[in-house]
């Protein structure tokens, strides 16, 4: 039978809404979309699933991909092939997908955050969203793909009937890689999720020696200060600091990004806020299709003018 | 404990135009310089700080062209005891030709290793996909995302996989294993030039990637390069920098985020 599997990403008893992307993705595959799931009271919109597989294994164990393949090969061994086996791109959908595709010996596109129907192609980021090249398994046979989260969401339709379901068990784990907790970030006094103004800063701040210099601007501006992974990464803001899919979303009512290129895992955690204002040497910077303002320019030289400019 | 990490020689296009020529075949790179890819340059580091605490070796590999010479060299300033290039004029953009070349390469070398260490990603094509797909063909335990490792023991490590929104995973991992490290992960140390030229008299072995070819096939292909789509995009705040700069403050104003 033909089919789109798709494994769900569930942590801690909540339905990732990512996962809307890969079932939406199914759409325009023009495959039914079967979903792999631990059993366990998750709130999915079953309706936009022409299956479901349940799978009785704890949430921890179901995402390690030890596990995922010894489940993949029952499910495979009970149903066929499926025509696509769909994770998300995050932490674990992209470690899941790749240690999967290895195991089974099967073609991979990551990322994939548009596909044209036409022509069959997967389209995938190069270059930090610069260039996105297009991608096609080669051969008939199956093949995995990871999904940008927000890609494909408003593709999900709801069928109106209740999918099937099956059950899967006595699946052992494995003893080479265990889940032992979950730990938390640390909480600190300042909570960038609840700024109204944050001035963001990026790679192309250059050095640590600047910051100061920037967090008298913030003070001149009343704004918050936050940051991109780079900056978070080479310690020179702490993380609590940091906007993006691993470290916050936030929606302030303005967002002045000073030095960010707009990689997307920053742009996921930023793109909703009411009023995105971004500087940048690099005129082809993806954050400028994403802003509503930008100044094209050294971001020091803006740094410095509009002090001159506050301080007069 | 001796540790394979690779490296690789990436081209640092953050602040660069990009141009795609002969209608979607090819990226012009040819102005762009090069660098070490930014996730080895920390796994790089991770290795050679487990190396330095508790013995043993860490040896560099890349592939590339002869100019990857640059990153091996990079590594073995940083502390790596030596480094091997597979070496191809090949640009391989399938992480399925890219893991089996490493899978052959191992076994045909025979290299010993109790833990491989990748990157999580490389810059340019952002696969992150390399790592897994060879811990599976090697039949060892992976973990990927790696932002912490706690403890180093003789038969296991454990270590903190970054997750989404701050959130981490503890997880125990058994030797021999595949461990893809996440940038931040620690504070890669400076590297100075004399460091980079010193380490030029550390001999580097060079393979030749055509003798590792068995079963090499690509199962993905490249149809062509495209532009991503444009968007409405930002209203540019041309002029001076003192008229851009006002106009700035005029829209903070306006949002009523500054008085």
């Amino acid at each position: 039978m033909s089919y789109a599997l798709i494994v769900a990403e569930v942590r801690r008893g909540l339905f990732e809404e990512r996962n809307l992307d890969s079932i939406g993705i199914c759409s325009l595959l023009e495959k039914d979309p079967i979903m792999l799931i631990p059993e366990s009271d998750y709130s999915v919109n079953w309706e936009a699933l022409s299956g479901v597989i349940k799978v009785k294994i704890e949430e921890t164990q179901f995402l390690n991909p030890l596990n995922m393949v010894n489940i993949l090969g029952k499910v495979i061994g009970k149903r066929g092939k499926p025509d696509v086996i769909i994770f998300t791109n995050s932490a674990s959908g992209a470690e899941l997908a790749a240690y999967t595709a290895g195991y089974f010996d099967l073609p991979i596109i990551t990322d994939v955050s548009n596909y044209d129907k036409e022509q069959g192609v997967f389209y995938k980021s190069y270059y930090s969203d610069k260039i996105f090249g297009e991608f096609k398994p080669s051969g008939d046979g199956s093949f995995i793909i990871t999904v940008r989260s927000g890609s494909f969401k408003e593709y999900v339709t709801e069928n109106g009937t209740t999918p099937s379901i099956e059950t899967i068990e006595d699946i052992t784990a494995s003893p080479v890689r265990t889940f032992m907790e979950y730990v938390e970030e640390e909480k600190t006094d300042v909570d960038i999720t609840k700024a109204d103004f944050l001035l963001s800063l990026g790679r192309g701040i250059g050095n640590k020696d600047e910051i100061p210099s920037y967090e008298e601007l913030a003070g001149l501006l009343k704004a918050v200060i936050s940051g991109s992974r780079p900056v978070i990464d080479k310690m020179w803001l702490p993380k609590a600091r940091q906007v993006g899919t691993s470290g916050k979303t936030v929606k302030p009512k303005v967002y002045l990004a000073m030095g960010i290129s707009g990689a997307f895992q920053h742009i996921a955690g930023m793109k909703d806020s009411d009023c995105i204002i971004a500087v940048n040497k690099d005129p082809e910077a993806p954050i400028f299709q994403y802003a509503n303002y930008g100044i094209v320019a050294d971001i020091h030289k803006v740094r410095d003018k509009l002090k001159d400019i506050l301080k007069a | 404990m001796n540790l394979i990490v690779f490296t690789k020689r990436v081209p640092a296009t953050q602040e660069e135009e990009l141009r795609i020529t002969g209608e979607g075949k090819a990226v012009d790179l040819s102005k762009v310089p090069f660098k070490v890819n930014d996730w080895d340059n920390y796994s790089v580091e991770e290795a050679v700080r487990i190396v330095e605490k508790s013995g043993g070796t860490a040896t560099a590999v890349s592939i590339g062209d002869a100019e990857s010479d640059e990153v091996l060299r990079r590594a073995i300033a940083m502390g790596a005891k030596d480094g091997l290039l597979l070496e191809t004029g090949d640009v391989f953009h399938d992480p399925n030709v890219r893991a089996t070349l490493i899978h052959n390469f191992l076994k045909k070398e025979n290299l010993p290793f109790d833990a491989i260490f990748t990157g999580v990603q490389s810059e340019d094509d952002q696969f992150g996909a390399v790592g897994g797909i060879l811990a599976a063909k090697l039949g060892l335990p992976f973990v990927s995302m790696v932002i912490g490792i706690d403890t180093v023991e003789s038969d296991h490590l454990i270590v903190r996989r970054e997750l989404e929104g701050g959130l981490q995973e503890r997880v125990k991992v058994m030797l021999p294993c595949v461990i893809s490290i996440q940038t931040g992960i620690n504070e890669p140390r400076y590297v100075s030039i004399m460091g980079i030229r010193k380490a030029s008299k550390v001999e580097r072995k060079v393979y030749k990637a055509a003798d590792y070819q068995d079963s090499m096939k690509s199962k993905i292909e490249i149809i062509k390069w495209v532009y991503p789509p444009k968007k409405a995009g930002a209203k540019i705040l041309s002029g001076e920098l003192e008229s851009a700069c006002k106009e700035l403050l005029g829209i903070l104003k306006e949002k009523g985020v500054y008085q």
